[in-house]
Formats: C-alpha cells, structure tokens, sequence
C-alpha cells in the first residue's frame, strides 16, 4: 500500500469496526516507514472521530463506538512500540485530564462515551465518576497533576456545580494551574463563556477536538 | 433594523432579523430533513412558521375550532414535587380537570417506573380506584420501563454502563436482554393490575431512555397486554428522536431498533399495538426556538403523514422546540404547540 493507502485503510478500518484490518495497516504502516505519528493522528484518530460523529447521528452505536475505541488502544500500542524504538521522545501521553459529573447528577452515559473518545487521542484521562462534589473533582485533579478538568452535567438544576468549580478554583488560586472543559444538554457556549470555563463541547466528537486544542495539540 | 424577539433553546432571549429567522428555520428543517432521511417542509410551510414565530403577541395559539386534546406524562408529578404545591395526587387530577380544562390525565407513582410500583400494585390500584370515582376525564397509569432499574446496584443484573467502558461488549448485551425479558414482566403485571383497578389507559413514558433494549421491551410488553387485553388503551411516549444504541443488535419484527427516528419508531409502536404515540424531538440549547420549532415540526409531519393512530408529539421541557429550562416561557411553548398542530398535523399534545 502507498502511504495514502494506508491513511484510508486507517480509516475505513476503524470505521468497519475491523479489527484484523486495523492491525494489518498498522503493522504495513511500521514496516514501510510510513510517517507513524501521521497515521496515527490523519488516519485511525480521524477514523474515531467520524464514528464518533455517526454516533451523535445515531448511525453507530455505543457497542460499535466501544470496539472502534479498543482497536485504537491495540493500534495505538503498536504505533507507539515502533516510535519508541525510533525516537529519543518516546510515545507518552500527551496530557492528563479528570473528568467526573458535577454533584447531584447521576448521569454518566455521555461522560464515558467522551473518556473512550479522548483516550484514542493519546490523553490519560481519569474519570472521577458521577456525583462528584466540587471539592472532590479539585482534589482528584491536583492528585493526578492533570492539565485539563472536564465536567458534564445533564440537568438544568446541576448547571451550578460546574459554576461552582470555576469559583473555587479561583478562591482557591488554582485557576490557571489548569484549562477546564464543560459539557452536557443543557450547557451552551454561552453559558461556559459567563462562568468563564476555556471550553465547551456539544458532544463526544466535539470534545476529543476542543481537548486537543487546550493541549495545543491540534491540528 | 425590526428585530423580532424569540430564544435561544437555553431559554435565553434572542433578538433576530426577518432574514436570520427565516434562516434559523430553514436550517432547522433541514437538519431534520438530513438526520431522519425524510423530506423538508415546504415554502408555504416556512412561511407560516415564519408567521407563528415572528407574531408580536407573547401568547399565540390556533383557531377556534383547531383545538386539540391534551395527554400527559408524568402528570401527577408536576404539581406536587416540581411545583412544590402541597397537594395530592386526587387533589392533582381535580385541579387539572376542574380548573385547567385538562382533556385527560395521567397518575403516576414518585419512582415513575414500573419495576417499584410492583411493590406497591395494591395501594396504587386503590388510589386509582378513588381518583376514577372522582374524575370525569379520562385518567391515564403511567410509568417508565426504565431498564437502568434492573441492573446493579438497583437490580440483580450486571451493569451495562459499566462492562461497555470495560469492552466488556457481549456481557453488556447479554445483560440488556436479561433486563428486557424482566422487565415485560413487570410492565405486564403494572399494567394488568391497573386496568383491572379502573385506568383508563396505560402511559409508556420515557421509552427508550436506557437505549434500544428499553424499546424492545416497551414494544412486546404491548404486545403481550393487547393479546391478553384486547380493549386495554395504551399510549406510549418516546424518550428521544432516536433510539439509542446501547445494545445495537436488538429488533423488532426483523426491523434493527438502533438508531430509528421517530417515524420509524411509530411504525413499530402501530404493529405492537399502541394507540396513541407520542414522538419526542430534542430540544438542541445552542440553537434558536425557530431552528428547533422548524426541525420538531419536520419530523412531527413525517409521523403524521404515514400514522394510523393519533400523534401526540411531547412539547415540554428540553423538547418538541420547548427550551429546556425548568419551567417553559410561554412565548416558546405556545410557538411550539402551535407549530406542531399546524404544520406538524399532530392530533394532540
């Protein structure tokens, strides 16, 4: 296969949910020399986000989204061994993010269908769980050293936890130690700008983008 | 410029031109028209919308004589526990008659699913008993099949929510099924028992919400009453626009359930034997209540035009076009439920 070859079997790989195809490419990718940190990102990471936009579409579903995620991670181990060998750099994570949903919202569907997305995208994210109080969500986060804190909630009457958390960050001081990320039904772009979060997602496909961007590592 | 007062989905005010109005609700349909594969509304169509969204009036409503009747979900819950009115259920259904005009009327239990209300059937039946002596309109039992309910630590059953992160795929399948076939059963025994105690009709809401096994359940739960109850009355409310694949592989009468929008969910529901369906469209935050009313109504339209039962399209809280916020502007509301009866030909709300 010629190197765009490979890109579009990436894709369509992840995309059929094919696993032997999947490993297939990414092995000829290694054994050719192909540009591996491209396939990665432009193919197999470009193939998660198109099922990721088919499932908002209610075109792919959860089991299907879920395989898609688990054949990225053995994909993802092989590319990651053969750049190991090649670079000084090495393949580590590229960033670590807490995720939970804010107290008093149980809902968490949604949640984990954003932290199998990110994680195709070389993000270590920890998921704090569901029902999670403020205080808890900044503990979790200092804990882990993480750079980003992503926060869903699904009901008008949990909106505030996510405002909270900008305010006890910043009584606390620790606003700029990180970037946060909120989401849900009911949060718009316009309710993250008032309580003054650096990003907001419509949904998973959106996430895994805005994510990499606060990690400066977009496109 | 004029600029014409609406909303955001948010609930928050937004001031538009005529030009971005009619924008907003020609990319609504046309969102609707794409995700469902189903045809836009046409010209004329828009043009009414336009109408009914650019009206100075706060209120709108439709003509005499264009009325339509009213069922509800979730009714005995709204005014005691979200309105914080100290009232009763009978006292509920009263006020609703008696004072609101309301055509029908729905009961329900504060759990509002089937699994609890079994523990409770005898008190639940006696309730009823009482509020059909009283009542003159027709009172609904309604619950939701909730399969969340059946599963750990709720239910015997592994959780799904947690094997698929785990890639646990074929358990989390397996565990769906086993919740459905529970869940007939519980649904079967509510509802027997409450037609027995005097319902009316029995309300299937929210069907759907733990994705395309709460469907299937839903439907052979129908199926299995109306073969054992011909004349038992059955409404079933949908939770989304689509089902949500949570299993992926399940059907119904060779039809995959994943992913069905609402006109392919209303086919199932006539073939189970339901009698009135109510489709449910999201409400999306970040656009306005034109662009929402306008894709509500496509796919409302789309229902209307191939069903041989009523359609009562949800038009509340977070959808049909309605903000989601907890308690619906007016303005909205009204635009919304006059849309959907004009153009969306619904039977009822």
């Amino acid at each position: 296969m010629s190197e765009k070859e490979i890109m579009q079997s990436s894709i369509d790989a992840i995309l059929e949910g094919n696993e032997g195809k999947a490993l297939a490419t990414a092995r000829e990718a290694v054994d050719m020399g192909a540009d591996l940190v491209a396939v990665l990102n432009d193919g197999f990471s470009e193939g998660i986000r198109q099922v990721g936009n088919l499932f908002e579409r209610g075109e792919k579903f959860l089991p299907e989204l879920i395989e898609a995620a688990m054949i990225m991670e053995k994909v993802s181990a092989i590319i990651n061994e053969a750049i190991l060998k090649d670079s000084s750099v090495g393949a580590t994570k590229i960033g670590t993010m807490v995720i939970a949903t804010v107290e008093g919202d149980v809902h968490d569907i949604g949640k984990g269908i954003v932290i199998s997305l990110i994680k195709t995208q070389g993000v270590n994210v920890i998921d704090l769980g569901r029902d999670v109080g403020t205080e808890a969500i900044i503990e979790g986060a200092l804990e882990h050293e993480a750079g980003i804190i992503g926060t869903s909630a699904l009901l008008t009457s949990t909106l505030n936890g996510q405002k909270k958390l900008e305010e006890e960050l910043r009584i606390r001081g620790l606003r700029n130690r990180f970037k946060t990320i909120v989401g849900g039904a009911p949060v718009t772009q316009k309710f993250a700008d008032k309580i003054g979060a650096d990003a907001y997602a419509e949904d998973a496909a959106e996430a895994v983008v805005r994510v990499l961007e606060l990690l400066g590592k977009s496109n | 410029m004029k600029k014409i007062f609406s909303r955001m989905g948010d609930g928050s005010a937004l001031w538009l031109s005529e030009d971005e109005l009619r924008q907003d609700l020609r990319t609504g349909t046309e969102d609707a028209a794409d995700r469902g594969k189903i045809g836009p509304l046409s010209d004329d169509e828009l043009e009414r919308l336009f109408e009914i969204c650019a009206a100075p009036q706060k209120v709108v409503s439709v003509e005499p004589g264009q009325e339509v009747v009213h069922s509800f979900d979730a009714g005995t819950l709204k005014f005691p526990l979200r309105g914080g009115v100290p009232v009763d259920r009978l006292g509920t259904v009263m006020a609703h008659e008696r004072a609101f005009c309301s055509d029908t009327f729905e009961v329900g239990h504060s759990d509002y699913s089937f699994k609890p209300v079994k523990a409770i059937i005898a008190e639940e039946r006696q309730s009823m008993e009482q509020i059909q002596l009283n009542a003159t309109i027709p009172v609904y039992y309604g619950a939701m099949p909730n399969l969340g309910l059946y599963t750990k630590p709720d239910g015997p059953i592994d959780n799904w929510s947690e094997l698929l992160p785990m890639g646990k795929v074929q358990e989390a399948r397996e565990a769906q099924e086993e919740a459905c076939e529970m869940a007939i059963q519980d649904i079967f025994f509510v509802a027997e028992a409450m037609h027995e105690a005097g319902s009316d009709g029995i309300n299937f809401d929210t069907v759907g919400a733990s994705g395309d096994a709460d469907f299937l359940a839903s439907l052979l739960a129908v199926e299995k009453l109306k073969k054992a109850i011909p004349e038992i009355h059955i409404e079933m409310g949908m939770a989304g626009e689509f089902v949500l694949g949570m299993h992926g592989g399940l059907k119904y009468n060779d039809t995959r359930l994943a992913g069905l929008y609402c006109h392919k969910q209303l086919e199932l529901a006539e073939k189970a034997g339901v009698d009135i369906f109510g489709p449910v469209i999201n409400t999306k935050s970040n656009k306005s209540v034109p662009w929402n009313i306008a894709r509500s109504c496509t796919f409302v339209k789309a229902c209307s035009e191939i069903s041989k039962i009523p359609i009562h399209p949800n038009a509340g809280m977070g959808v049909g076009g309605v903000p989601v916020t907890s308690t619906a502007p007016v303005d909205a509301i009204s635009r919304a439920s006059v849309a959907l009866i004009e153009i969306g030909k619904a039977d009822g709300l």
